[in-house]
């Protein structure tokens, strides 16, 4: 019997703090919303709700434990009532409760529906009654058939959203990542844009004429011997048809010249061997 | 990256055309005792005699960059610039070719200073007064070599402006310079219009003629050295 | 007379857009970027890269750009430094960049210091300008005979897409607002930091 009784007054002292704590987080959100409207984000109201729904969960499984004795097995009946107001009990619900009078007792210590909720409880009870057991199989047939169409149209409707989202995220192929670095790598290191033909490395053939086209030049050339005489490689095209452009003569001569540098010089930094 | 050739602008290329005859006035004959820097003044007073005005000082210097020596083929690049053309660098190697560019191609150089080294105490430097007169401009300077202020000898320039063609005005220019100078100097002149006395001039042709004198005062700065011991 | 140039930086964030998307990214852009009177600015431009190799391994490149629509202006030699692509504080590649606008001899000049032609392209496109920003719409042909730059076919189906901004060193705060611009972009092209170094292991 001793044993029951100290099991109570542990779950009445763990229900009252878990209730407390219900009370303060709301007290501080209630705050919050009252001064912080103005800096307050949406993620923080949420916040908020998460903690009292959270709170109130384990409220909950406390009261469903196995171990909480079943409190609706006991019964609370007031022993005194007194009009006086009572500084105790003023004190213990912050002032909400005066005194513990005729006034406030069948409010707080109801344990059945208000009048006229209970007065709405009956007739509605008393209809379900009157109504043939045909009859209301019937109109639980059709809730049925009617939730069961809502569900599967929300359920459609869900499936259509979730195939469009997917659709509109596969529009925007408009890159091609293979062709960024395609075109990324040849701008910056000239991938595959180098010339596929090999680079004529020393070519035996123009380093045999070398000395021979080299005098004249050091001997100032005339400009007539401006073409270029080196091997006619893509490179050499190139050269020739740079200096197509330039009229003067002496560029002419300086034109030979490469021809010259370019013949022997595959291999060499500055031309000539 | 890509950027539009055609939306940039080079300051390098003048509208007004110009031609210059460039002389050499080392052998002018400096009289006993003179220095060079008299020389100067003797040929500034003479071009004042006649009449033509001071519009600003004048410079063009030079910085030549050569290959390291292992290579078996040395190449050099002159580095000029001409304060007439003050945002333009004018890059000439061995063979003559000449390339005209922004100033930012000195920043160039020294990307490439792995094979291209700038030599110690080559820099030639031409220092001295603007003139103008009428249709002619005359700078007359002194030539300055390597980190030693001495002097190393007389440049003059002449600029005819309204003609574009060395042979159309040759004959006038000489004259004209006959005006302040003797005959024998005037005739010295540079190879430079030798093989394009026809061609129609561009600033590089001016940077060219001053790199040939420079050239020429470095090398007699070499043979003036005393022999090592 | 002479005057050290402030040493320059290019900030740039790369990516590209299927062909028969160009029109859409187009029409963005010339609503996003600076009203031009005429429409985008077209250009065409013909780019030869060369290398200075021998006699220490790590190559000089030079870039070499003629616009070959309008061969009497200026040709365009660019150097650009390795990217620093370590620091991920920084939303775009950052590199040194020196452009130098010269006479049409350079590549004559270049070959006779050395340097040797490592591979060239053709670039044709759109430039679009935002402030200090700008954005090219290209594409990018293989040149197939050398020296002929008429004579290319395209590499790839797409355009190559560059936002790019060249300003002094220590400007950082310019990948902000690239940053900004690239998002405007998405979803229909991702502008991104590219690290080139990575690209070229593949």
């Amino acid at each position: 019997m001793q044993r029951e009784e100290k099991q109570m007054d542990a779950t009445i002292d763990a229900l009252i703090q878990r209730v407390g704590e219900i009370k303060t987080t709301i007290a501080q959100f209630i705050m919050k919303l009252e001064h912080e409207y103005t800096t307050m984000t949406w993620p923080n109201v949420l916040d908020n709700f998460a903690l009292i729904s959270g709170q109130i969960n384990t409220l909950n499984r406390f009261l469903k434990n196995d171990k909480t004795p079943a409190l609706r097995n006991h019964i609370l009946l007031p022993l005194v009532l007194a009009p006086e107001p009572d500084l105790e009990l003023e004190k213990l619900t912050e002032s909400r409760v005066r005194a513990f009078n005729h006034e406030v007792v069948p409010d707080y210590l109801r344990t059945k529906p208000e009048p006229d909720i209970e007065e709405k409880y009956g007739s509605v009870t008393s209809r379900s009654t009157s109504l043939s057991t045909d009859n209301l199989q019937k109109q639980v047939n059709t809730l049925n058939k009617v939730s069961a169409n809502l569900i599967e149209m929300v359920n459609s409707t869900r499936e259509q959203w979730e195939s469009d989202i997917t659709k509109t995220a596969a529009l925007p192929q408009t890159t091609s990542q293979a062709d960024t670095q395609k075109l990324v790598s040849a701008v910056s290191f000239g991938k595959s844009l180098k010339p596929r033909r090999p680079e004529p490395v020393g070519l035996p053939g123009p380093m045999n004429h070398m000395p021979q086209q080299n005098m004249p030049m050091n001997q100032g050339m005339s400009p007539g011997h401006g073409q270029p005489h080196g091997p006619p490689g893509g490179y050499n095209h190139m050269y020739q048809g740079h200096m197509g452009m330039n009229m003067n003569p002496q560029m002419k001569m300086q034109s030979s010249m490469k021809g010259n540098i370019k013949s022997g010089g595959h291999n060499h930094p500055y031309g000539r061997p | 990256m890509p950027q539009s050739c055609g939306g940039r602008s080079l300051n390098t290329f003048n509208i007004l055309l110009t031609l210059l005859l460039l002389i050499r006035v080392l052998s002018y004959p400096v009289p006993e005792g003179k220095s060079g820097q008299q020389t100067v003044e003797a040929l500034q007073k003479q071009i004042e005699v006649l009449g033509a005005t001071v519009s600003s000082n004048f410079t063009v210097d030079c910085e030549t960059y050569g290959t390291y020596q292992q290579t078996s083929q040395p190449q050099h690049i002159n580095i000029l610039h001409n304060s007439e053309q003050p945002a333009t660098c004018f890059a000439v190697l061995d063979s003559g070719n000449c390339l005209v560019a922004d100033l930012q191609f000195d920043a160039l150089m020294n990307k490439i200073k792995m094979f291209y080294i700038q030599k110690k105490n080559a820099r030639v430097e031409a220092k001295g007064l603007r003139y103008e007169y009428g249709d002619f401009i005359i700078k007359v300077g002194s030539v300055v070599l390597g980190q030693s202020t001495s002097f190393k000898g007389v440049i003059v320039e002449v600029e005819y402006m309204p003609a574009v063609v060395v042979s159309e005005c040759f004959g006038l220019m000489r004259e004209f310079m006959f005006s302040f100078m003797p005959t024998s100097v005037i005739d010295a002149t540079t190879n430079h219009w030798k093989t394009k006395n026809d061609a129609i001039y561009a600033p590089q042709d001016t940077v060219l003629q001053y790199l040939e004198h420079f050239n020429n005062f470095r090398k007699s700065a070499v043979s003036m050295m005393p022999p090592m011991q | 007379m002479r005057s050290n140039p402030v040493p320059l930086q290019e900030y740039l964030l790369q990516g590209s857009i299927l062909e028969e998307h160009g029109d859409v990214l187009l029409n963005r852009l010339n609503g996003l970027c600076d009203p031009v009177e005429t429409g985008p600015e077209k250009f065409y431009d013909h780019e030869l890269v060369y290398t200075l190799r021998d006699p220490v391994p790590p190559p000089v490149v030079f870039r070499v750009r003629q616009a070959v629509e309008h061969p009497e202006a200026p040709w365009h030699l660019r150097f650009l430094g390795q990217p620093d692509v370590a620091d991920k504080s920084r939303h775009t590649l950052v590199r040194s960049c020196i452009d130098v606008g010269c006479s049409s001899n350079v590549a004559d000049f270049l070959f006779e210091m050395g340097f040797r032609l490592d591979h060239e392209y053709t670039v044709k496109g759109y430039l679009f300008r935002k402030g200090r920003m700008k954005v090219t719409v290209s594409k990018i042909f293989r040149v197939v005979q050398s020296g002929n730059p008429e004579h290319a076919e395209p590499l790839t189906k797409s355009y190559l897409v560059e936002l790019s901004v060249v300003a002094p060193q220590g400007q950082d705060q310019i990948q902000d607002d690239m940053k900004g611009f690239a998002e405007h972009l998405k979803p229909l092209v991702m502008l991104e930091k590219i690290d080139h170094r990575r690209l070229q292991q593949m």
